[in-house]
């Protein structure tokens, strides 16, 4: 009971809803009474979050488990597509000999008995189409990725609360309307053509920065203004609604009433109510960055998980796509996980009601 | 401005040496290294900054016939016998003499008895024997697989520490050209002992050959950095450097989109980048850039029929197929001057070559009668149809040959000209693998293959090679035409180097008799190149050789 309660509290348009009386409650104004904070870390690591990694579990089970059956049934398979192209010259036996070798063609069930207790153990096996292990891949491509992503997503972010504040702020209302369809031109940009007029103005033209071998630093600039473009434009598409919304809320006409500047009703009052929201949007955000990093990855020339993946999916490479979905879907649950966490801390009403119901 | 190099495009004369003639200015090496733009001495150091289309996939050389492998592999390693690229003369490299028997079924080879490998191992008869016996019977248990270049191999002996014999167990007529390519790379005994995954991405400092370069650093799917061995000393003769390679680094770099590889170049941030695709090549000639484009001598860049389907079983049908494409068009519109129109099944720049380009003549209203005569006529919707079946093929995007999906859509349009309906499949790998091996899913197989050697013919159509023309149903596993199947034999196991020739002429006039193949274009490497970079050539099919690369700044 406890513990799910703030799963089951998340509305997508978490911003204050008219009528509700809690609205004007203090936690909302931002003098929150902190719930009985001890009891609650404890029914948080007692109840919940247990709960809340069983589940993960599962989920990735259930992922495993979709991603081997889905492999299984696309016509061919890696062995195929890498032995019987006709480029190699094989005979038929000698294909036959490497099927064989391979066990490609025991049954379905022993396969992915075999391969779940592999993954079990954290043996991942090989990559069909190169040999190399798939571990090594996948952890020499991981920390480029992640790096890449986490400085997308973080410049995406600030590039969002950028836009939405100028366009919410009185003094800038004379380039307000030209902001608030800045969002929507981000959002129509196809990452590959982004991708491919930064390098040829930044790199090629104005030789401010290297795309061939550059420096670890160098390296990440473009890419990561790739990555970040369309990210930040929905982000900021959704705080700029959440922030007009929150602003015809009553208790802001409260907030106003009693006499706060307007950058406090801001700052205080309304951000914090339309930062929900956009919470919820940046977690699902997060796929999109899985998604961009195959296309920027693969306009930059960066290695990475989107790489792999690209290469993976061209030559049906089972054991590196079963392994990149298990990682795509551990960082899905990770990332709800995160946000789930943080709602409370956002908005205390969620909070209280874990404690209201103990 | 810029000169364009046509590395061995010209005609090919054919006597009891085989000579061929240069006549464009050559790339490679040789006596014409400096080929006229930076002059004076060689300069040694610098690196040199190489651009990759993909990256590798495997270091194991009998899988080195993709482009990304060949082009690491070639400068890693030595092989037994050097095939002049300008010549096709086979030279002494690490052996320094061979003897084939009467009826080419055993070779003996004298070996240098001076040369390393990179991790301090001798290369001696020893290690030359195992190489050969795994690349010459490969090991299905460690998936390493027979090279394609190796026939009828059967065992290998150790005379003594610089000589070694191989057996076969019929005539093996093209092995002395198969020691001398890049699937034949000799590797260490630690290298032989691995399994496909120790020759893979990640593994690369631990593939050890005996070349000019040994790899020095990795990060896979992105980079591959090589460094000259500086103890290097034992390049065949010919070759104009005798010493270490020139430059001490090639930093090898996967860049995958075309624009980024061609706008690296053009602003200075690459020497050299492999495949540059035909429309770009105006965007590098024109910023006074070089551009190279040796030829890959082996089968044309073509069309098989395959004539076990219902519809292409009528000759007439095929023959109208031929006759309705425009290949001077396409080659005019989809490609440039680097890709020459083909004249017969092979190149005119490989060995046993023959002019057969009046089977392949463009005529619209012949195709158009032949059809009519085959009993194809004209439907309501402009294609052909027969017994309520409309006049429908697929034919195979190839992905790994230049352009294949545009130029077979304009192939596509000339051929709803005569009322043939030409589909395209695109498709993902799995179902493209199964659709190509069905000649009722595929009729039409657009590939190529390259290869320095007479038995590059057998390669491309024989029924255990790659079998495009479906000869063997891979279903049933019968032969439907035979005397194709003997042809292509005899090419491979004639021991005399005329007959040798003569039966590949048979088979490219069996094939253009029979309507098979439609040959496009004799399909090039295309490279771009700073100025700058002296040196640069190619084994004989168009991978790149570092080794006398030197940079003039």
């Amino acid at each position: 009971m406890t513990a799910e309660a703030p799963t089951d509290v998340r509305v997508p348009d978490g911003a204050p809803t008219p009528g509700a009386p809690r609205t004007r409650g203090s936690g909302a104004v931002g003098r929150s009474t902190p719930p009985t904070g001890g009891g609650r870390v404890v029914a948080l690591l007692t109840g919940y979050v247990p709960r809340r990694l069983g589940q993960a579990l599962i989920v990735l089970w259930i992922a495993f488990t979709a991603a081997f059956v889905l492999l299984q049934a696309l016509p061919g398979d890696a062995i195929m597509i890498r032995f019987e192209n006709p480029e190699l010259g094989l005979s038929p036996e000698q294909i036959a000999d490497i099927r064989a070798s391979y066990g490609v063609d025991d049954p379905v069930l022993i396969q992915y008995l075999h391969t779940f207790a592999g993954f079990v153990r954290g043996d991942f096996g090989y990559s069909v189409q190169s040999g190399t292990p798939v571990q090594q891949l996948i952890a020499e491509a991981f920390p480029q990725t992640l790096v890449l992503a986490a400085a997308g997503f973080v410049l995406a972010v600030l590039l969002a609360f950028a836009i939405a504040f100028l366009s919410a702020s009185a003094s800038f209302a004379w380039i307000r309307t030209a902001l608030r369809s800045v969002p929507s031109l981000f959002v129509s940009v196809p990452v590959f053509w982004l991708g491919i007029v930064l390098i040829q103005s930044f790199s090629f033209r104005l030789g401010w920065v290297a795309v061939i071998n550059p420096g670890p630093v160098e390296g990440l600039i473009l890419p990561v203004l790739t990555l970040a473009v369309p990210i930040a434009a929905p982000i900021a598409q959704i705080l700029t609604r959440s922030i007009d919304e929150v602003y015809t809320q009553p208790f802001v006409r409260v907030v106003q009433a009693k006499g706060a500047s307007p950058s406090w009703v801001l700052w205080r009052n309304v951000l914090k109510n339309a930062t929900l929201p956009t919470l919820t949007m940046a977690g699902i955000l997060f796929g999109e960055l899985i998604g961009g990093a195959v296309v920027t990855e693969t306009v930059f020339g960066r290695s990475g998980i989107g790489r792999i993946t690209e290469q993976a999916v061209a030559h049906q490479d089972t054991p590196v796509l079963q392994a990149v979905v298990l990682l795509a879907a551990t960082a899905f649950v990770l990332i709800n996980l995160a946000v789930d966490l943080i709602y409370p801390k956002l908005d205390p009403r969620l909070a209280r009601q874990v404690g209201a119901s103990r | 401005m810029s000169r364009t190099h046509r590395g061995w495009q010209g005609a090919a004369a054919f006597g009891a040496t085989l000579a061929l003639v240069l006549t464009a200015c050559g790339s490679n090496g040789g006596d014409s290294s400096g080929n006229g733009e930076p002059s004076g001495d060689p300069v040694t150091g610098g690196t040199l900054v190489y651009l990759e289309h993909q990256p590798h996939d495997t270091l194991y050389p009998p899988a080195a016939g993709f482009y990304p492998n060949g082009g690491l592999v070639n400068n890693i390693t030595d092989r037994l016998v050097y095939q002049n690229p300008e010549t096709l003369e086979f030279e002494p490299w690490i052996a320094t003499d061979w003897e084939v028997n009467e009826d080419a079924t055993q070779y003996t080879f004298d070996l240098r008895s001076d040369v390393t490998f990179s991790d301090g191992s001798a290369l001696d008869a020893e290690v030359v024997a195992a190489n050969f016996d795994l690349y010459g019977l490969g090991d299905p248990d460690r998936a390493l697989t027979v090279s394609e270049a190796v026939n009828n191999y059967a065992s290998s002996e150790v005379v003594d520490a610089d000589t070694v014999v191989f057996n076969f167990s019929a005539p093996a007529p093209g092995f002395l050209q198969a020691t001398s390519t890049i699937n034949s790379g000799l590797v260490s005994a630690s290298t032989l002992e691995g399994a496909f995954e120790d020759f893979g991405p990640g593994n690369g400092q631990n593939v050890i050959g005996s070349g000019p370069f040994v790899i020095t650093a990795e990060e896979i799917g992105t980079s591959v950095t090589l460094g000259a061995r500086e103890d290097y000393a034992w390049a065949p003769a010919s070759r104009e450097n005798q010493g270490r390679a020139y430059v001490d680094e090639v930093q090898v770099t996967v860049t995958p989109e075309d624009s980024v590889r061609v706008g690296a170049l053009t602003s200075g941030q690459a020497d050299v980048i492999r495949y540059v695709e035909a429309q770009d090549e105006a965007q590098v000639a024109g910023a006074g850039l070089e551009i190279y484009a040796p030829q890959t001598r082996g089968v044309n860049n073509s069309l098989s029929l395959r004539f076990t389907n219902p519809i292409l079983s009528d000759i007439r049908v095929r023959q109208a197929l031929i006759a309705g494409i425009d290949r001077q068009e396409v080659v005019d519109t989809i490609y440039t001057e680097n890709y020459p129109l083909a004249t017969s099944s092979l190149s005119s720049t490989a060995l046993g070559y023959e002019n057969l380009e009046d089977y392949y003549a463009f005529d619209p209203e012949r195709a158009a009668d032949l059809l009519d005569e085959a009993g194809w006529t004209l439907g309501a919707d402009g294609i052909r149809e027969k017994d309520g079946q409309s006049l429908t093929l697929v034919v195979n995007e190839a992905a790994p040959q230049p352009r294949s999906f545009e130029a077979l859509t304009l192939i596509s349009q000339q051929l709803a000209e005569i009322g043939v309906d030409l589909q395209i499949l695109r498709a993902d790998a799995g179902t493209y693998t199964e659709a190509i091996q069905d000649a009722g899913q595929v009729q039409i197989y657009h590939s190529m293959v390259g290869r320095a050697d007479l038995d590059v013919i057998k390669s491309q159509y024989y029924s255990t090679n790659r079998n495009t023309l479906l000869n063997r149903d891979p279903a049933t596993d019968t032969i439907a035409d035979p005397e194709l199947e003997a042809l292509l034999e005899a090419v491979a196991s004639e021991a005399d180097g005329d007959t040798r020739i003569a039966n590949s002429q048979a088979v490219q006039t069996y094939l253009a008799e029979n309507a098979y193949v439609i040959p496009l274009f004799e399909e090039p490497q295309v490279f771009g190149s700073q100025t700058d970079v002296a040196g640069f050539s190619f084994e004989s099919v168009g991978r790149p050789s570092f080794y006398e690369v030197w940079l003039d700044r």
